[in-house]
């Protein structure tokens, strides 16, 4: 019985490519080189994606802030009493918090107040409650992200930290604790000391707050209870869950839109040279295939050739560019590229992209990368595999 | 039998420059014949035999194979008709010359799919043939020249072909590998083929088993 894949071809096919060694080895380098930039882009892309909707997801789901003169001020802690007499809240926290900015490195810290006895808003602060003793993060001392305690020794402050007051005096407050890098995204340049170190840092009267904090029982009525809110304080800003989101995703997308507006010239750089060097048949492949229809080798029996030659190279090339992509991304966590996405700041977010396998990545790399070769291949072969065998040779 | 009835066969070099190669050509070969057509360079032998082998189409007339119309077939059935009936032995042998010798002769049978014991048996059937089992894991393109003509004559009657066409088979060998060939070739017509040999080499002229000679000249045909 016959074979429905032609063997002897295959055997040709591979020999073919054994046969041209330099040529080949140029394109599958290439090409290898080409879907590891484009696999790895994908998988940087997914896994951060990935973990900016865990983040996300840990939101407060109603931020009340008070505006004056289009700028955020401080928000009288009193308001909170109104707003949990809304149907449908269940709680609220008044947040002590702000931006420290640290001039020796140039860098900003997100300093946070809490209160251990307050339901946490957040899951990093419920774990930081849950993990650290009240004492770590009261009576002056605080609780930090890993990136902070390494800016802060590169400053030598290895045991506490001196912040400057709005006033010009210093406030000396120990180092109670660090807490992991692996946390999340957003919890490498944080600090957590308590309320009122918080206020006396940032100067906030002890009757107000950063904004307000509203959970409300039913997702569904967020919308109906941030305009209940903005109804009943017209001078401040309600952000909702959603709100904050789309601010997150749009952040993220523009960054790796600009990523992929550079990243498609290259693209379409590489093709071009892929394709230069893939069509360009030299006159010995030409007339290989004109001998090749002399002694007896239809059209067909040529396409299929240059075809299994085509999948071949191209396949080998696919499989090492995801392969060395899965090791750089996962293994090396994408030296370089990540930061083009987390940004180049001393105090960048550190954190292990989460393995994310999408199918339709290695799909659609796949179809970006194969089926363009082999095309790119078959047709100047079908070009000359279509004239009279006699021209072809001559 | 084959019939070339009227034919007329025009190369579009360019827009301004054609070149007329053959003009109004009528020949026959009868099964089992030997024909040699002798003539010059550029006289248009080998137009003939590549229209013959079905390579080219005629730009009018017919080329009859056995009751076939080969002229008027479509370029995958010329071909299949070649790779059935039509053993070539081309002037430059037109061998791969990266593959090797076994390689190179089984090339007309790769497409056929057929199991490794009948490859083998044809495959070592020509190579006994032609004398050139020896080589037969040899690289082509470290062959002498006599030694890649013994592989492209292997190569042409490894499908066991009812024709045999060499076109200037002798161009680029010494006299004694070209009586060798010869000799070859009257081997081959005791097998019963069909053999149409274009060349203007001397030693082809007057010999015991061709039965004609046919002289080319300037695209036509001198009786």
């Amino acid at each position: 019985m016959k074979q429905y894949i032609n063997l002897y071809l295959l055997e040709f096919a591979i020999n073919s490519i054994l046969r041209k060694k330099s040529k080949n080895f140029f394109i599958v380098t290439i090409f290898t080189i080409l879907t590891f930039l484009l696999t790895s882009v994908f998988f940087i892309t997914n896994s951060i994606k990935y973990e900016l909707n865990s983040t996300v997801e840990s939101l407060p789901q109603i931020i009340v802030q008070k505006l004056k003169a289009g700028r955020h001020y401080d928000i009288e802690v009193d308001r909170l009493d109104s707003i949990l007499g809304i149907t449908g809240v269940t709680d609220g926290v008044a947040r002590v918090w702000g931006y420290y900015y640290f001039k020796n490195l140039g860098v900003n810290f997100s300093v946070i107040g809490i209160d251990e006895y307050e339901e946490q808003y957040k899951d990093t602060l419920s774990k930081i409650v849950e993990k650290f003793d009240s004492s770590k993060y009261s009576e002056d001392s605080m609780v930090v992200g890993q990136g902070v305690k390494d800016v802060m020794e590169r400053s030598y402050y290895n045991d506490y930290f001196n912040f400057i007051k709005p006033d010009g005096s210093l406030k000396k407050v120990k180092l109670g604790g660090v807490f992991d890098a692996q946390t999340s995204l957003e919890s490498n340049d944080v600090i957590v000391l308590s309320k009122d170190m918080a206020r006396e840092i940032f100067e906030i009267d002890e009757n107000k707050a950063t904004d307000l904090v509203i959970k409300v029982a039913n997702p569904k009525e967020i919308p109906t209870v941030a305009s209940k809110i903005r109804l009943m304080f017209p001078d401040t800003r309600v952000i909702t869950k959603d709100d904050l989101k789309i601010s997150y995703q749009n952040i993220f997308d523009y960054k790796s839109g600009i990523f992929l507006a550079l990243f498609v010239v290259s693209l379409f750089t590489f093709f071009i040279v892929v394709y230069d060097k893939a069509s360009g048949l030299s006159s010995e492949e030409k007339k290989e295939i004109g001998i090749l229809k002399a002694v007896g080798w239809t059209i067909d029996d040529v396409l299929k050739e240059k075809f299994y030659e085509a999948f071949i190279i191209s396949f080998i090339a696919y499989i090492l560019g995801v392969g060395i992509s899965l090791v750089y991304v996962y293994f090396f966590q994408a030296p370089l590229l990540q930061d083009i996405f987390v940004g180049y700041s001393q105090l960048k977010t550190t954190f292990e992209l989460p393995f994310i396998l999408d199918i339709q990545t290695l799909f659609l790399v796949f179809f970006l990368s194969v089926p363009i070769y082999i095309f790119a291949t078959i047709i100047p072969a079908w070009r000359v595999a279509t004239l009279e065998a006699d021209e072809v040779m001559r | 039998m084959i019939e070339l009835k009227n034919i007329n066969k025009i190369y579009e070099v360019n827009e301004q420059h054609r070149v007329e190669a053959l003009k109004n050509i009528d020949l026959t070969v009868k099964q089992g014949e030997v024909v040699v057509l002798k003539g010059a360079s550029g006289s248009g032998k080998s137009t003939i035999l590549s229209l013959i082998a079905g390579l080219s189409k005629p730009t009018s007339g017919e080329v009859v194979v056995d009751s076939k119309k080969i002229s008027k077939l479509p370029d995958n059935f010329a071909t299949i008709y070649r790779r059935e009936n039509i053993g070539f032995i081309f002037q430059k042998y037109n061998l791969i010359p990266t593959l090797s010798v076994s390689d190179n002769i089984l090339l007309p049978l790769v497409p056929l799919n057929l199991d490794t014991k009948e490859l083998d048996t044809k495959l070592n059937s020509v190579l006994e043939m032609f004398n050139i089992a020896h080589k037969k894991d040899s690289i082509v393109k470290n062959l002498s020249g006599g030694e890649q003509q013994r592989v492209a004559i292997a190569r042409a009657n490894i499908n066991e072909p009812k024709i045999i066409i060499a076109d200037e088979p002798t161009a680029n060998l010494d006299k004694e590998l070209s009586l060798d060939f010869i000799e070859q070739v009257n081997g081959l017509k005791k097998s019963g083929k069909t053999i149409v040999i274009a060349t203007h080499d001397p030693l082809f002229f007057n010999l015991d088993f061709v039965d004609r000679e046919i002289g080319v000249d300037n695209g036509e045909i001198n009786l």
